[in-house]
Order: C-alpha cells, then sequence, then structure tokens
C-alpha cells in the first residue's frame, strides 16, 4: 500500500497530474443541481463508446468501394460477436444524437447558456455539428443504398451553393457524380477529420464546464447580472456547493449505467444497421431511407414543393445554425427561469414538435428514386421503333449512366426529377445538353463523366421524346454540335 | 454482490443462443434455379436487354440469340463487361456476381429462352469476329448492296458508320447485330432476306461488313474495349 502511495506521489512530483486532476473532479457543483444534468455526461459516455467501438470496427472493415459491403457482413457473421460490436456502434450513435439533444433543450429551457456560459453553448453547438456530420458520415460507411440516399442529398445541398457549388460537391464526392473515390473521402472524414475535431471540441468543452462552473437550478427572480454574476456564484458555490465527486457523480454514474444497460439490450434486441441493400440480385426494391438523425430532412424534403427546396436545404439549415450560435447573445442576462421565458419555451416546444412531425413523416413516406431503374427497367418499344443507331445507343447511355433511376419514362422509372415523355416539347436541344452537362436543380451535373459521344447520343435521344403529331423540328438549333470541353478525354 | 449478479445474468443473456438481433448473416444465394435467374435478370440487365422492341440494347429474353451465342462469348461479356455501356457483372469488378453466379445466370438464360439443343450455343464459336478476320474492302461492297437501302444517305434507318454512334459500340457489339437484327424494329438478322441477299450473308460477308463499319470509326477499339 505504502508502495503505491510512494510510486504516485512519484509521479505526482514530477507530473503535478494529480494537481491537474483534483479540481476537475472535486470542483464544487451547485447543490441543488439534481438529476436535470446527467444528460451531458450521457452524452459524453455514447461518445467514448463510440471511439471505442469505432477502433474496434476500423480493424477490420475495408473502406473500399467493392469491400465495403462485404466486410460489414463479415464483421456481422464471422467476427466473434462482431454484430454485437456493429450494433452498439450503430445505435450508440443515435442515442449520442438524441441525448445531445435533450441536453441541448435542457439548457436551452435552463437559460443556462448565459453569461459567463455564452461560449459553452457555442462549443456545445460545434459539437452538434460535428456530432451529426459523423453520422452523417458513418451511414455513408455502410455503403449500401440508404448511404446513396445520404449523398444524393448531401451532394444535393452542395450543388446550391451559390458560385462554388461545383467544386464542393466535387470535393465531397470526389468527382462529381457518387463513386469509388467517396467512400474513401467521407472514410477519412469519418475516422479521423471529424472524431479529431470533437475530441478538440469536448475538451474545449470541457474546461469552460470546470473554468464557468454548472449553472445552479434556475429560480424565478435569481436573474443573471454579469457584473456581479461571477462574483456572487462563486461564494454560493464556496458556500453551499457540494463537491462533484461523489455527489453529482454518483447520479451521472448511475443514469450512465441505466443508459448503457438500454442501449446493450437495444443493440442485442434490434440487432446492427444495415447494411441494406446492396447489389445483389435477390435484393429488389430497398426503399431508402436516411438514418433518423436525418429523418427529419428527408420528411421536410418529401412534403416540400421542389421550387422551395434551395431555400429548405441551404438557407435554413444555415440560418438555424446561426441563430442557435446567436442565442447567447441576443439575451446573455436576466431571468432564467422558464416561468418567466414563455416565449422561450413555446419555440423550444414547437421546434421539438416539428422535428417529430417531420421524422415521422420521412419514415412513412417513400422517397423517389429507383435504386435498380437503370438496370431493370426496360427501355418502352414506343421510345425504340424508329430511332437511328445513334439514338438507340442514347437510350442505352440512358440507362446505363441511371438516368432512369430519377426519371420515368412512360410511367415507370424513379421520381426524383420530372417523367421525360414529352421533354423535346419542352426544351430545346441546346437546353437538353446544357441540362445532361450542367444538371441544375436535384440532378447532378454529367459534365466529364460523359464524353460528348455519349452526351451526343442521349441528347439524340432525348431529343426524340415527344409525341408522333409532333415533328422533330419543334426542336430548334437541332443541327449544333454538342459543346464540351471533355470530347479529348477518349 | 446484486449487480455482480445482474451483470452476469446480463452476459449470459447475450452469450446465449436466440437473441433477436443476431443477423441471420448474407443468406449464400442459391443461384442454381432458374427463378434466381429470372429475378436476377430483371433486376440487373433487363433494363437494357430484354425482349421484342423493348430494350435499348440486343434483347436476350430472344432464342435468336442463345441458338448462336456461345457461352464463352457471353460470359466474357458478363463478367467484364463489353463496349461503352454494358456494365462487368464480375465481384472483382465492382459487380455483383461471383464466377459461379455468372455461369448459372448463363446456363439459366439458356435454358429459359434458348431453343433446345443449344445447350452448349452452336454456331457462334465459328463466325465470331475473333476468328474470321473481316476485309473492309470486301465489306464496303456488302454493305452498298445488303445494308445501304436502310442505312445509306436515302435510308430511314439512320447511319450506322457515323463516328459518334460508332464510339459507343464495340466491334463485338456491331457484329451481334448484324447477326441477330432486331426483326421487331425492322433490322433483319444475318439469315434473313436482305436487299440483294434474299438467303442474307455469309459469315464471311458478316466479318467484312463489320470491318467496313468499324472502319469508319476513326479511333481504333477493340472488341472489348471498355470506356
Ligand atoms: C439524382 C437524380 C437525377 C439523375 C440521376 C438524373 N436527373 Fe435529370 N433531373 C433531375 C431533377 C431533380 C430534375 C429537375 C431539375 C430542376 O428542378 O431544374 C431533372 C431535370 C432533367 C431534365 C429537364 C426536364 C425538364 O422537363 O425540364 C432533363 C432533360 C434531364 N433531367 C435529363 C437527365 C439525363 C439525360 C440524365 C442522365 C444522364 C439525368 N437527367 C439524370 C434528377 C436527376
Ligand atoms: C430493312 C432495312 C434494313 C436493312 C436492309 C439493314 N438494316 Fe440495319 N437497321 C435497320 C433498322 C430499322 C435499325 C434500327 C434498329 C436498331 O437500332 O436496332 C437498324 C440498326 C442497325 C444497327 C444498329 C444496332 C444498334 O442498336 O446499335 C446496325 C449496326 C445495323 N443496323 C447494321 C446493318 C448492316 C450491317 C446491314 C447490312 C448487312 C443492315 N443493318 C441492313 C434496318 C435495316
Ligand atoms: C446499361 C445497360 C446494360 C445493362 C444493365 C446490361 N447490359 Fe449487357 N450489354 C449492353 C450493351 C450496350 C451491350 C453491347 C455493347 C457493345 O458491344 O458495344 C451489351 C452486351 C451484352 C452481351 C454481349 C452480346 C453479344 O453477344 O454481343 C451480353 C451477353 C450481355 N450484354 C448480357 C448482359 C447481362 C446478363 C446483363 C445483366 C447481368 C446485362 N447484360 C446488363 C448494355 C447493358
Amino acid at each position: 500500500m505504502s508502495f503505491l502511495k510512494a510510486s504516485l506521489a512519484w509521479i505526482e512530483e514530477r507530473t503535478g497530474a494529480m494537481a491537474f486532476i483534483a479540481p476537475l473532479l472535486f470542483h464544487h457543483v451547485p447543490r441543488n443541481a439534481k438529476w436535470w444534468y446527467v444528460f451531458g455526461s450521457a452524452t459524453l459516455m455514447f461518445f467514448t463508446i463510440q471511439i471505442v467501438t469505432g477502433v474496434c470496427l476500423a480493424t477490420v472493415y475495408a473502406p473500399s468501394a467493392a469491400q465495403a459491403w462485404e466486410s460489414l457482413n463479415y464483421i456481422d457473421n464471422e467476427v466473434p460477436m462482431g454484430w454485437m460490436l456493429r450494433a452498439l456502434h450503430g445505435w450508440s450513435s443515435n442515442a449520442m444524437v438524441v441525448m445531445m439533444a435533450i441536453h441541448m433543450l435542457q439548457v436551452f429551457l435552463h437559460a443556462s447558456y448565459k453569461y459567463p456560459r455564452e461560449l459553452n453553448w457555442i462549443t456545445g453547438v460545434f459539437l452538434l455539428l460535428t456530432v451529426l456530420a459523423l453520422a452523417f458520415t458513418g451511414q455513408v460507411m455502410r455503403w449500401d443504398q440508404d448511404a446513396y440516399w445520404g449523398l444524393g442529398i448531401g451532394a444535393a445541398i452542395a450543388d446550391r451553393i451559390p458560385v462554388f457549388g461545383d467544386q464542393v460537391r466535387a470535393m465531397l464526392l470526389g468527382g462529381p457524380i457518387i463513386g469509388g473515390e467517396t467512400l474513401n473521402r467521407f472514410y477519412a472524414l469519418h475516422v479521423f477529420v471529424l472524431p479529431g475535431a470533437a475530441i478538440a471540441l469536448v475538451g474545449l468543452h470541457m474546461v469552460l464546464i470546470i473554468k464557468n462552473g454548472i449553472s445552479e437550478m434556475p429560480k424565478p427572480g435569481a436573474v443573471v447580472v454579469p457584473s456581479t454574476y461571477r462574483k456572487e456564484f462563486e461564494e454560493r458555490m464556496h458556500t453551499d456547493g457540494v463537491p462533484f465527486m461523489p455527489d453529482a457523480a454518483q447520479r451521472d454514474m448511475v443514469f450512465c449505467g441505466v443508459c448503457l444497460i438500454g442501449l446493450f439490450a437495444l443493440a442485442a434486441i434490434s440487432g446492427p444497421i444495415g447494411p441494406g441493400g446492396m447489389p445483389d440480385p435477390t435484393l429488389i426494391n430497398t426503399n431508402p431511407r436516411p438514418d433518423y438523425p436525418f429523418m427529419w430532412l428527408f420528411g421536410a424534403v418529401s412534403l416540400l414543393p421542389p421550387a422551395s427546396e434551395t431555400a429548405i436545404m441551404l438557407i435554413a439549415p444555415a440560418i438555424g445554425v446561426l441563430l442557435l450560435l446567436a442565442i447567447p447573445f441576443f439575451s446573455n442576462s436576466g431571468e432564467r427561469a422558464p416561468s418567466k421565458r414563455p416565449a422561450m419555451v413555446l419555440l423550444a416546444v414547437v421546434t421539438v414538435m416539428a422535428i417529430a412531425a417531420l421524422t415521422w413523416e420521412g419514415t412513412t413516406s417513400p422517397w423517389s428514386p429507383v435504386m435498380d431503374g437503370w438496370s431493370s427497367l426496360p427501355t418502352p418499344a414506343k421510345f425504340t421503333r424508329g430511332r437511328t443507331p445513334l439514338e438507340m445507343q442514347g437510350a442505352v447511355v440512358f440507362q446505363y449512366a441511371q438516368c432512369r433511376n430519377c426519371h420515368a419514362l412512360d410511367g415507370q422509372g424513379g421520381r426524383r426529377g420530372p417523367e421525360l415523355d414529352a421533354v423535346a416539347t419542352r426544351l430545346s436541344y441546346d437546353q437538353l445538353v446544357r441540362q445532361v452537362q450542367q444538371g441544375g436543380g436535384n440532378m447532378p451535373a454529367y459534365g466529364k463523366n460523359l464524353d460528348s459521344a455519349q452526351t451526343a447520343a442521349v441528347v439524340a435521344f432525348l431529343a426524340t421524346l415527344h409525341p408522333s403529331n409532333e415533328p422533330d423540328s419543334m426542336i430548334p438549333g437541332a443541327q449544333l454540335p454538342i459543346p464540351t470541353g471533355s470530347a479529348a478525354a477518349h | 454482490m446484486n449487480s455482480r449478479l445482474l451483470l452476469a445474468s446480463l452476459i449470459t443473456w447475450l452469450a446465449g443462443c436466440d437473441r433477436p438481433g443476431v443477423p441471420h448473416g448474407a443468406q449464400p444465394v442459391a443461384h442454381d434455379s432458374l427463378a434466381w435467374t429470372q429475378s436476377a435478370f430483371n433486376t440487373n440487365c433487363r433494363g437494357c436487354h430484354s425482349q421484342g422492341a423493348e430494350g435499348a440494347a440486343l434483347p436476350l429474353m430472344n432464342a435468336n440469340y442463345w441458338a448462336v451465342a456461345t457461352d464463352a462469348v457471353v460470359i466474357e461479356a458478363i463478367a467484364h463487361g463489353q463496349g461503352r455501356s454494358m456494365p462487368a457483372y464480375l465481384d472483382d469488378e465492382g459487380g455483383p456476381f461471383t464466377p459461379a453466379q455468372i455461369v448459372s445466370l448463363v446456363q439459366g438464360m439458356r435454358s429459359l429462352w434458348g431453343a433446345k439443343g443449344s445447350a452448349t450455343g452452336g454456331e457462334g464459336g465459328a463466325i465470331s469476329p475473333r476468328v474470321i478476320a473481316g476485309d473492309a474492302g470486301a465489306g464496303a461492297a456488302v454493305f452498298s448492296q445488303a445494308c445501304a437501302g436502310c442505312h445509306g444517305p436515302q435510308g430511314s434507318a439512320g447511319s450506322v458508320i457515323d463516328p459518334m454512334y460508332l464510339r459507343l459500340i464495340s466491334d463485338q457489339g456491331l457484329w451481334s447485330a448484324t447477326i441477330y437484327g432486331r426483326s421487331d424494329l425492322g433490322m433483319p438478322s444475318w439469315s434473313q432476306t436482305m436487299p440483294n441477299r434474299p438467303t442474307g450473308l455469309t459469315a464471311q460477308e458478316v466479318a467484312d461488313v463489320v470491318s467496313f463499319i468499324s472502319s469508319h470509326r476513326g479511333i481504333a477499339q477493340k472488341a472489348s474495349d471498355g470506356p
């Protein structure tokens, strides 16, 4: 025993570790900070689980487009308890997002973001974004059809960024469309960049908590006055506070323990999440869905008229984040009690209800692309009759380039974009070329992914899509050459 | 003590056998039934290869095809892709099928749509462009006699010597188009009556006309050139 003490003292003398840790463990926290304050710790616990299970998974997972799906099945079926590892990682990710939202809601309702804890809130908002980004990139790791959904939306959001849309999209996807390089990018983000950022932010968040202390339960009338708050708070902690260890920590531990049991039960009962539909011939008709943290976005998009999508997908999230960041600056003093801030409480309730309703909408509504449309839905006979060989090759390119996944012909195909049965009556030849090369709206820009012959052929085919009583001459500019910079590539 | 008991029972439960969460595993796909062939084909191929006038590429639900095509050509096309627009389906090349699955797919298609007795694929071996060297000069004559009525400048069927078109189709594809035709679309097969060729073309004439058409491509392309 004394040997242990001696060696601890030896270390302490050289590192000052205890002197550093002790204040973390024994700093005083408000006596009345009861069960309300356990959610942050639970979030941290889930984050720790993510790191541990994530490192384990990374030892087996193969981040290549050809092997990712296989390796997940290998983990599920061959690695002892591998399925449990995946289940824990998946469910703990969802649980972390939920716990984080609850923590944030509690902080918001109690107005704990007021002076001097503005930066606690702001690092928290950045943590929220990082964790959502981790959840998003994590769903891509499964490299199944749901991953494709997430990427499609991500790419569509990137596309809408003014001026730099194309570049951001190319940076995300490693090219204009989703391909093998996409997975490598997201893997690097998911295992290096984002966890690094999250750990740094958690550290910062902790430092701020120690520095500023934990806020007391709000009492009506106990207003925050920045000029005197810190001094009074420290006095109260000194006289009335209790040490974090063991008083508050006990509750944290009990709550985390309950969460942990819940997590294991959930993982054991529900099993690992995905991987879902893979290009496996026996899996037909998978209805791609994002993971729960993004379901509300999915719901919003499915409800909205296409015209408002730019606003919803690019501008609304940006405004949302800015508002969150701005909250402590709008009101950093005054009342903290929810009963004195009815408007804020109402806002929180409405937000929670909206997200819940949209999540429900997202889980129940069908999404529009048909993932295997390109290889399963033949060009209808009425669109192959009387076509020249070039136009026929265009119809092949239309399948090959997966246009069919988003566009229906004769009622069959995806519904992400408009049906193209009579597109030649709406668009001129050069508008068709433009649409294929530059995309627009939610359509990917094919640009260099199709060479000049493929573009010429698919546009020649599109130009035949008009009711038979309307002549080809309806299409102005039909003789123009295909403008393309990529012809030399082949 | 109590908590240790709890932990122990949790562990036993997790290690026990009927945990509902355990994945049932990638069901080893039984790929030897015709039902599997049909569903694999419907999901993966039918979008391009169908029957009659449907589908933009060569119809495979078509006895004429299976009467001529050899397993070797078919398997190679499916495994490694063909030309610009036929994807590779072999798992090693990013596709969904193992080599064994490709073989059963081909055998399945043959028994679903081939006429009886075409079990190994018949004549194709002898008339493949890989076996007979074509002569573009002789092909020009065949073309102007047998094909130009439909594919020449006055023809309604559209040009087959348009370099844009030729950049998208392989020589094997040209050969198949000429051999099998697309009767539903008005393109005769090699054994059908054509202008100046009442009994169709000979194997040598097919090879010649393909090398004539192919010579307009401008860019050299091998039979199974990828993009
Ligand atoms: C990810 C889904 C998606 C894919 C894949 C896709 N499109 Fe689109 N496409 C759309 C959407 C969405 C629109 C509507 C764009 C808008 O709102 O401006 C559209 C619009 C179009 C239009 C204009 C239709 C009109 O009536 O204005 C054409 C033509 C078109 N796409 C052709 C193609 C071709 C050809 C391909 C394949 C090379 C393709 N699309 C692939 C989603 C897609
Ligand atoms: C009776 C008219 C007719 C004759 C004769 C004819 N073709 Fe065709 N051919 C067509 C039609 C119609 C199409 C369009 C259907 C299609 O693209 O498959 C076509 C398509 C083609 C295609 C394109 C197939 C594809 O989908 O890419 C090739 C290659 C072709 N013909 C070669 C020939 C050759 C070689 C000859 C002479 C040996 C010939 N054709 C004779 C009518 C004809
Ligand atoms: C995106 C359209 C597309 C899909 C999907 C597709 N193919 Fe093809 N396939 C083509 C085209 C186009 C060609 C001709 C290419 C060329 O020669 O230029 C072709 C050629 C072939 C050939 C060779 C025909 C010959 O003898 O010349 C076979 C066999 C074939 N495909 C089988 C399949 C099978 C089996 C599947 C499904 C597993 C499939 N294809 C899926 C477009 C497709």
